[in-house]
């Protein structure tokens, strides 16, 4: 071998480091071995308990949306805007325009874009109320802030609790005390909010550079006034990042909860396809995804306006 | 032979680096020196092509190096090693693998990304941690070590890259006295076994101890190249744009080493002699 070029001390290093390398992909391999065993069983046992017919109907995907089609496409945009249907028969799956919310005269709002509109509300409220919370509770649960261990606990334990009920739990558990309508929705919304965004928060905060905070400290600055100055400074782009990303995450459940009796575009959503009022359905689908991009885009937009291309770049400052 | 021809390169409308002209024969070792901002360590990044120039080529040998692109770029990144002031070593990886990344280059994509390296690999990394006596922390994670510690990984790792040239870009910075010099101690030897050494430095008296030649920059331009003993302070007054300054341009704060290290020709092999300027 041409081991023999290194000094004794370097052979044996060498040795150790063969064995932690041969160890390694010993594990590595027992590990990928034993997933792929689990996922294999997993399957076997699900299309054991589908009464092995996944494959079998799995040809039968497309039937569904091929009976499930509008008249012409023109009546999707009908739908969408609360314009009359040449259809019409006196039945509601073709009255577009009894919905309409008259602003005066002749100008209305259509019904679906008005009860997306409660929908987006519904996220932009909760999103701010549970974010204000999460944002006041995320300081005390950081341990490079506070040195008291049952403060953090409690803290922890709190945002874990509203974390770990889906919203639509927290909401079927609101509506039954303050009666169907968006102020159960916004509630539930929030409380999931206050969770999940204070422990996005406080791990931001854990993450933060404490050089500047000793200096702070050096100069005899309240806890206040560091947390201020010192740690806000360098962990806001990175809240709003969040702030922004439970925004979107938020329309997505405020229309789920407004199938449970929340109110808003997902109760509509509900009744027109349980109908098989088709036309609906497809308005109101294409209209969510325009949603969607259009809060993405603006997202993205406002987090480069307020924060340049720093967010979670956290870190980086130190060198 | 490292051929700068007219490199200019702008930040927008500022000006980092402005017409730079510039001829490294292989084998030599070069100090640049300069304030912060006079565009140092931007030439070292246009020369390893972690910049690319605004205007104007760099050569080396046939090679139009301004110009390269996918793998031969990259086998050109291989060639020429990259050091920096902050190490950049990858912190949660232990140390022996830090240096074999030096050879991603070149390698099985698929063993790459497996973490595989050959027992001779291996082998050679070991012997470039012994090369620089840190062999014992081989098996440590790099962020486990002290700053001086780390360079010198940097340096194994540049090393394992089997460069032509080095490129340092304040390699001593933010060293202590005694590493700073380890390291330069280090970087003069590689330099003697004819890999051109390019190196961004903060002290004059570093520079002038360890450097055959020294180039200086303000604002973007050369505005002085030669050799240590034409480095009066004068001319340091006026490279470091102390003229205004009311007191004597004092060299001791530029100063890191503990005791004067005499300025040591280094052996030279014949072909390095006859390019030498």
């Amino acid at each position: 071998m041409t081991d023999v070029a290194l000094s004794p001390a370097s052979q044996t290093l060498l040795r150790h480091y063969r064995g932690q390398v041969l160890t390694r992909r010993i594990y590595s391999v027992i590990g990928v071995v034993l997933v792929v065993v689990a996922l294999l069983a997993a399957m076997n046992y699900a299309n054991a308990a589908n009464s092995g017919k996944f494959f079998e109907r799995l040809p039968y995907l497309f039937d569904f949306l091929k009976t499930f089609t509008p008249n012409d496409p023109m009546e999707i945009f009908r739908a969408m805007f609360d314009i009359e249907s040449p259809y019409y028969d006196g039945s509601l799956k073709f009255d577009y325009t009894s919905d309409r919310h008259y602003l005066t005269e002749s100008l209305y709002i259509p019904n679906f874009v008005y009860q997306l509109i409660i929908t987006v509300n519904i996220a932009v409220v909760s999103t701010i109320i549970g974010g204000s919370i999460a944002f006041g509770l995320c300081f005390f649960a950081s341990a490079n802030l506070v040195g008291a261990g049952v403060v953090r606990w409690i803290v922890r334990r709190i945002m874990e609790v509203l974390r770990a009920f889906p919203e639509i739990v927290i909401a079927g558990l609101l509506t039954a005390v303050l009666s169907i309508g968006p102020i159960a929705a916004i509630a539930a919304v929030s409380l999931h909010t206050i969770g999940a965004l204070g422990k996005l928060f406080f791990e931001v905060v854990e993450n933060a550079d404490m050089k500047p905070e000793e200096g702070l400290r050096s100069v005899g600055a309240t806890w206040l006034e560091r947390v201020r100055f010192a740690i806000l400074p360098q962990v806001l782009p990175n809240f709003v990042s969040y702030t922004l990303l439970r925004t979107e995450i938020n329309v997505r459940a405020s229309t789920i909860i407004g199938a449970v009796g929340g109110g808003g575009i997902g109760e509509v959503f509900r009744l027109s396809i349980g109908r098989d009022h088709a036309a609906k359905t497809y308005a109101i689908v294409i209209l969510l995804l325009v949603t969607v991009v259009c809060i993405d885009q603006f997202s993205g937009w406002l987090r480069r306006r307020l924060v340049g291309n720093q967010s979670f770049e956290l870190g980086r400052g130190a060198a | 032979m490292l051929k700068i021809s007219n490199v200019s390169r702008r930040f927008g409308d500022k000006v980092a680096v402005s017409g730079v002209n510039l001829e490294i024969p292989q084998g030599q070792m070069v100090g640049v020196i300069g304030r912060s901002g006079a565009g140092k360590s931007t030439l070292l990044r246009m020369i390893n092509r972690l910049a690319d120039v605004s205007s104007g080529s760099i050569d080396y040998g046939g090679l139009r190096v301004s110009e390269l692109r996918g793998q031969a770029l990259r086998n050109w990144q291989r060639d020429c090693a990259m050091i920096f002031q902050q190490f950049n070593l990858v912190p949660r990886l232990d140390v022996i693998t830090n240096v074999m990344l030096g050879r991603l280059n070149g390698r099985n994509p698929v063993l790459n990304l497996l973490q595989v390296f050959s027992p001779a690999e291996q082998l050679e990394a070991l012997k470039a941690l012994e090369r620089l006596d840190i062999a014992a922390t081989a098996l440590q994670w790099a962020q486990t070590l002290s700053g001086g510690q780390q360079q010198r990984v940097a340096i194994a790792r540049a090393l394992m890259q089997g460069p032509k040239m080095i490129l340092a870009d304040e390699p001593i910075a933010s060293l202590d006295p005694r590493n700073a010099q380890i390291v330069m101690d280090s970087l003069r030897d590689i330099n003697a076994e004819g890999i051109t050494v390019i190196t961004n430095l903060h002290t004059l008296d570093t520079a002038r101890a360890y450097c055959e030649r020294i180039i200086g920059m303000a604002a973007g331009k050369i505005v002085f190249d030669g050799t240590p003993d034409e480095l009066t302070t004068d001319v340091a007054r006026t490279i470091y744009g102390a003229d205004g300054l009311k007191e004597a341009f004092s060299e001791a704060m530029t100063s890191t080493s503990i005791a004067p290290v005499a300025p040591l020709r280094l052996p030279r092999t014949p072909t390095n002699a006859q390019q030498a300027p």
